[in-house]
């Protein structure tokens, strides 16, 4: 992936009326329960790091309340963080003043909500041009930009209605197409297909896929829905009480949860498309007749399954340089259905 | 009863407090034995006197005195009220200026606009009629006092309104301010307003605004503070300045709360403005009150309805802005069949194609053009004053009908019945008894032991404590007489009100063409300033006490209807099933369910009713009707200025002390 375009170093935020004190009191050892009994602070965020790059989804997720909505509106300080830094390509967001703050959220970072925070006395056209209307752009201007965006998101026809009149999934088009509108660099998303139908969610996902191919922004998205992330995501974190529990991608948290907490939420997903070769294959030996055709290492079960099947050698796995990295026989594939991983 | 008195005996308070209504009332009760049988207790004692009187007209006089000297005047009361005064008088040359045919064309280009081709035409009918009966003059003049009125209350209640949205601690110290000034009779504000201003058409204004305020407040704060976190965060996250948040996100998204203010305060406003005659604020108020007070009773009628035709106008103009969305107001205009869809479908979508700064402002500018084109039409034509042959001379007919009424309905035929009787009964039988008891029969220290038992069983030690020590307070502004006479005539007044309110409630829960029967008369009863509904009534009942008792009973009706429907049909569906579902019947169900459960609505409503009452009573002392407004009424006219603030006060402590009682009772 490309450069590291957010990051997020040490973050904290406790809520209640004296955070400073309670931050200097808080240990390793004590719990959030324990410092909301104590302390009466709710630690929404304990001690977060990570690094998104440039282009990429960074999925959170997390049951309710463990800090996901918290951390995402730390990144743009709608939540203004108790303790460490935030950086958007490199620049401290966390020591920015009232108008670069401004700025940052009129440029670069847009955001996307649960309940899609329309403003229902506004037109459509009008609701997308707002970002570009708070900058001060001219309105012929900031109207055309808004049509345009209007035909991306599939929703020509539509300007002049109210957002009332228009059915969840399209006012969820509406906020996606008034995030971009600005054209930021980053796109916040709270939980944004949460409030639509299962089917109407998998529309979203989709549209949200096709957009990104073109717009290639740099994505924050919170989902708790773990098949979601698995779907949008090129790298899932895992949040637990305000912290995070794992980061990685789909298929090392699927094939490699770091608690039961992970695995729990892995649970439901369909492992044959989220495990690829490259965790179900073992290192090659010496006796492995390395016949028929090698196989790349992305390969999903799904495609390695019917391979393996009339095949009682195994096969070879190459990566991308098609050099010879592992080898994968019907045993492995089998026990990795079985969720228990290659190797363990 | 017996659930009431369960609740009143609730487990879990100390002893002591159970037992000390009950102890108050034993005391009470030995002290009237002591009465009847041993030494008479007499009157209030006249040393208790708190001797406001003599200081505050000597007060009176030394601030008239110094007028000319006094910094308090030359740089803050004259400015204010010369300010005031420029207003008013700008506002009455221009509305008198422009020909009549404007201000009704240009109203009903306003009534189209909000509400459709009814509310245009209504506007019309309505400034017909008060040009029909001859007072498109006096109308103007009240027109221009409320433009005062209610543009300084707006200007002043929005702003704090948005800055009690945003600020806890504004909201912490302007709520017990509002509060307060919600429980005082409109009249109350008069008075000290004339100390300042002296009388005329200033205090008026100034009254008005006070009074009119705290709906504006209360329902900017209330708006904004009900718009949703999310839209909020979303205006904050395009990165919006506080300002453009304010105006672009908040505001509009409020405008709904924000505008039913702006109709409360009209209508508040209203009823001051009207009451204000008896400062000399002239206008529709003062032909009324004049006419009244000659017993020219259809002049008052006249005088009365036009003050009504007003205050419809007023109230369904914004009350129609408040409802209506543009796309609202284009699919209840196809709904109710005014225009074909087809139309209105292209003349929306060809609206819409403008662009939108023509129009959201082409409606102004049009109405503006219109208006222009009217009144120049209307100069060179010379229509100007309201013509003098329209007259609808409803004051002929009327007095012959008041004299006809006052000959045959006073006593119908040879039956007993009629208006007389029933005045006369109600006068004899229920009030003077009544106020007999309160007066003579029961020993004032009785009646404060009474009060304090009263607020103990209600709401505590604390309650019983002020309750017995308003009382005493009252005593102690001279005011013991007036209070027990405005007190009887509000018990009288508040039984009435619930033994016809709360049936027809009920009813009205149950049957939905009472129901819809009900509705619209509710609506206008509530639309009618106070002082209005004394006319129709001194038609029929003369003056004296009764006539204020009645006025009062329709006036705070509606209130009680209102809210023990919604009481009863806020119960909560699943326990109406789980009774029906045990087999109650229809009366069981109500008796059982649906009234325990609805009586703190209707003890609210119960609650309302009292306040209202009580202001109408004291309005009633305009008319001749005794008690605290009367006092007030004759310290004003007779330039008593201690005299009018001592009934003022114990009106404000009688409304304090009955509204917190019935609040304590509620909650229970
Ligand atoms: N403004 C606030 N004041 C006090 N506590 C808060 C505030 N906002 C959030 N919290 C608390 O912080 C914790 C984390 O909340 P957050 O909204 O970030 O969780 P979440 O993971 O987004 O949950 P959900 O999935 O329900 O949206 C919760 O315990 C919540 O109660
Ligand atoms: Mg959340």
């Amino acid at each position: 992936m490309g450069k590291s375009q957010i990051a997020c170093r040490n973050l904290w935020k406790i809520f209640g009326p004296t955070p400073e004190r309670v931050a200097a009191e808080i240990t390793a050892q004590r719990t959030r329960a324990e410092i909301l009994q104590t302390t009466g602070h709710v630690l929404a965020v304990r001690d977060v790091t990570f690094e998104v790059a440039q282009g990429e989804i960074f999925v959170v997720m997390g049951l309710s309340g463990s800090g996901k909505s918290t951390l995402l509106r730390c990144l743009s300080r709608l939540v203004e963080p108790t303790h460490g830094t935030v950086l958007v390509n490199g620049e401290e967001v966390t020591g920015m003043d009232e108008r670069q703050l401004r700025q940052l959220r009129r440029h670069k970072m847009s955001m996307v909500f649960q309940r899609f925070g329309l403003f229902s006395h506004r037109r459509v056209l009008d609701n997308i041009a707002y970002g570009l209307e708070v900058q001060g752009m001219a309105k012929a201007q900031r109207l055309a930009r808004a049509r345009e965006i209007l035909e991306l998101v599939e929703l020509t026809g539509w300007e002049n209605h109210y957002p009332h009149e228009l059915s969840g999934g399209m006012q969820q088009r509406v906020g996606l197409a008034r995030a971009l509108a600005v054209d930021p660099e980053i796109l916040l998303c709270d939980e944004p297909f949460s409030a639509l139908d299962p089917l109407i969610r998998r529309d979203m996902q989709n549209e949200l896929l096709r957009l990104q191919k073109s717009v290639r922004k740099t994505i924050v998205f919170i989902t708790h829905d773990f098949l979601e992330a698995v779907r949008i995501g090129d790298r899932i974190a895992v949040m637990k009480d305000g912290e995070l529990v794992q980061v990685g991608t789909p298929e090392q948290l699927v094939a490699h949860p770091i608690n039961d907490y992970v695995r729990e939420f892995t649970r439901d997903v369909p492992r044959v498309k989220v495990l690829t070769a490259r965790s179900v294959m073992r290192p090659v030996h010496a006796k492995d007749l390395l016949i028929g055709h090698a196989i790349a290492i992305d390969t999903t079960l799904e495609a390695l399954i019917p391979l393996t099947v009339d095949n009682e050698a195994g096969l070879a796995i190459v990566d991308e340089q098609d050099d010879l990295v592992g080898f994968v026989d019907r045993r492995a594939v089998m026990l990795a259905l079985a969720e228990r991983g290659a190797g363990s | 009863m017996s659930m009431l008195r369960s609740s009143l005996l609730r487990r879990g308070e100390p002893a002591w407090q159970r037992r000390l209504p009950v102890g108050l009332a034993a005391l009470a009760a030995l002290l009237l034995l002591y009465h009847l049988f041993g030494q008479s207790l007499g009157e209030f004692p006249v040393a208790w006197n708190l001797q406001l009187r003599e200081p505050l007209d000597a007060f009176k006089k030394w601030l008239v005195g110094s007028r000319s000297m006094n910094p308090l005047f030359l740089y803050g009361f004259d400015p204010l009220s010369g300010g005031v005064e420029w207003v008013i008088r700008r506002a009455e040359e221009f509305l008198l200026w422009l020909p009549w045919p404007t201000v009704g064309s240009v109203l009903f280009w306003v009534g189209l606009r909000v509400g459709g081709v009814q509310l245009g035409l209504l506007a019309i009918g309505c400034l017909g009629f008060m040009g029909g009966v001859g007072l498109w003059d006096a109308s103007m003049q009240t027109l221009a006092l409320m433009v005062a009125s209610v543009s300084i209350a707006l200007l002043v209640g929005i702003p704090l309104g948005i800055w009690s949205a945003h600020s806890d601690r504004g909201e912490a110290a302007l709520r017990p301010l509002l509060d307060g000034m919600q429980t005082l009779p409109a009249f109350v504000y008069l008075i000290p307003v004339v100390l300042f201003f002296g009388i005329g058409r200033v205090p008026a204004v100034i009254a008005a605004v006070i009074y009119a305020i705290p709906p504006a407040v209360r329902l900017t704060s209330l708006g904004l503070r009900q718009v949703s976190e999310e839209v909020v965060e979303a205006g904050r996250a395009f990165g919006s300045t506080p300002r453009q948040l304010l105006y672009k996100v908040e505001i509009p998204q409020a405008l709904p709360s924000i505008l039913a203010g702006v109709n409360q305060t009209i209508m508040m406003a209203l009823s001051i403005v009207v009451i204000a005659a008896l400062v000399g604020a002239g206008g529709l108020g003062t032909v009324v009150l004049k006419s009244l007070r000659q017993l020219k009773v259809g002049e008052a009628l006249e005088g009365g309805l036009a003050i009504v035709a007003l205050a419809i106008l007023l109230d369904r103009l914004t009350a129609a802005v408040r409802r209506g969305d543009e796309a609202g107001r284009g699919a209840a205009a196809v709904r109710r069949g005014w225009v074909p869809e087809g139309a209105v479908k292209r003349l929306m979508f060809g609206w819409r194609a403008l662009p939108s700064s023509v129009r959201r402002h082409g409606w102004l500018w049009g109405g503006l053009l219109w208006g222009s084109a009217v009144s120049a039409l209307c100069w060179a034509l010379g229509w100007v004053d309201f013509p003098k042959e329209w007259n609808l001379s409803l004051a002929g007919p009327v007095d012959a009908a008041v004299r006809w009424a006052q000959l045959h309905l006073y006593r119908i035929g040879e039956s007993g019945f009629g208006t007389g009787p029933v005045s006369d009964f109600m006068s004899l039988y229920i009030l003077a008894p009544l106020r007999q008891l309160f007066a003579e029969l029961l020993p004032w220290p009785a009646l404060v032991l009474l009060a304090a038992a009263a607020g103990a069983a209600v709401g505590g030690g604390w309650l019983g404590l002020a309750s017995g020590s308003s009382l005493l307070l009252l005593g102690a502004l001279g005011m013991w007489q007036g209070a027990i006479d405005t007190f009887t005539q509000v018990v009288v007044a508040v039984l009435h009100v619930s033994v016809i309110g709360i049936p027809l409630g009920i009813w009205a829960a149950r049957s939905p063409w009472v129901d819809r029967l009900l509705r619209p008369l509710l609506d206008l009863l509530q639309t009618i300033p106070t002082f209005v509904y004394l006319v129709p009534v001194i038609m029929l009942f003369n003056l004296g006490r009764v006539p204020g008792v009645i006025a009062s009973v329709l006036y705070a009706l509606p209130p009680l209807i209102r809210l023990t429907r919604l009481g009863i049909r806020q119960v909560d569906e699943t326990a109406v099933e789980a009774a029906t579902a045990f087999g109650s019947t229809p009366h069981q169900l109500l008796t059982k369910v649906q009234l325990p459960l609805a009586l703190p609505q209707i003890l609210l409503g119960v609650n309302q009713a009292i306040m209202m009452v009580l202001s109408m009573v004291v309005v009633a002392g305009m008319v001749g009707a005794q008690g605290l407004g009367l006092e007030v009424v004759d310290g004003m006219q007779n330039n008593r200025m201690g005299q009018s603030v001592e009934a003022g006060l114990a009106i404000v402590v009688l409304a304090v002390l009955l509204d917190r009682l019935t609040q304590a009772l509620a909650r229970r």
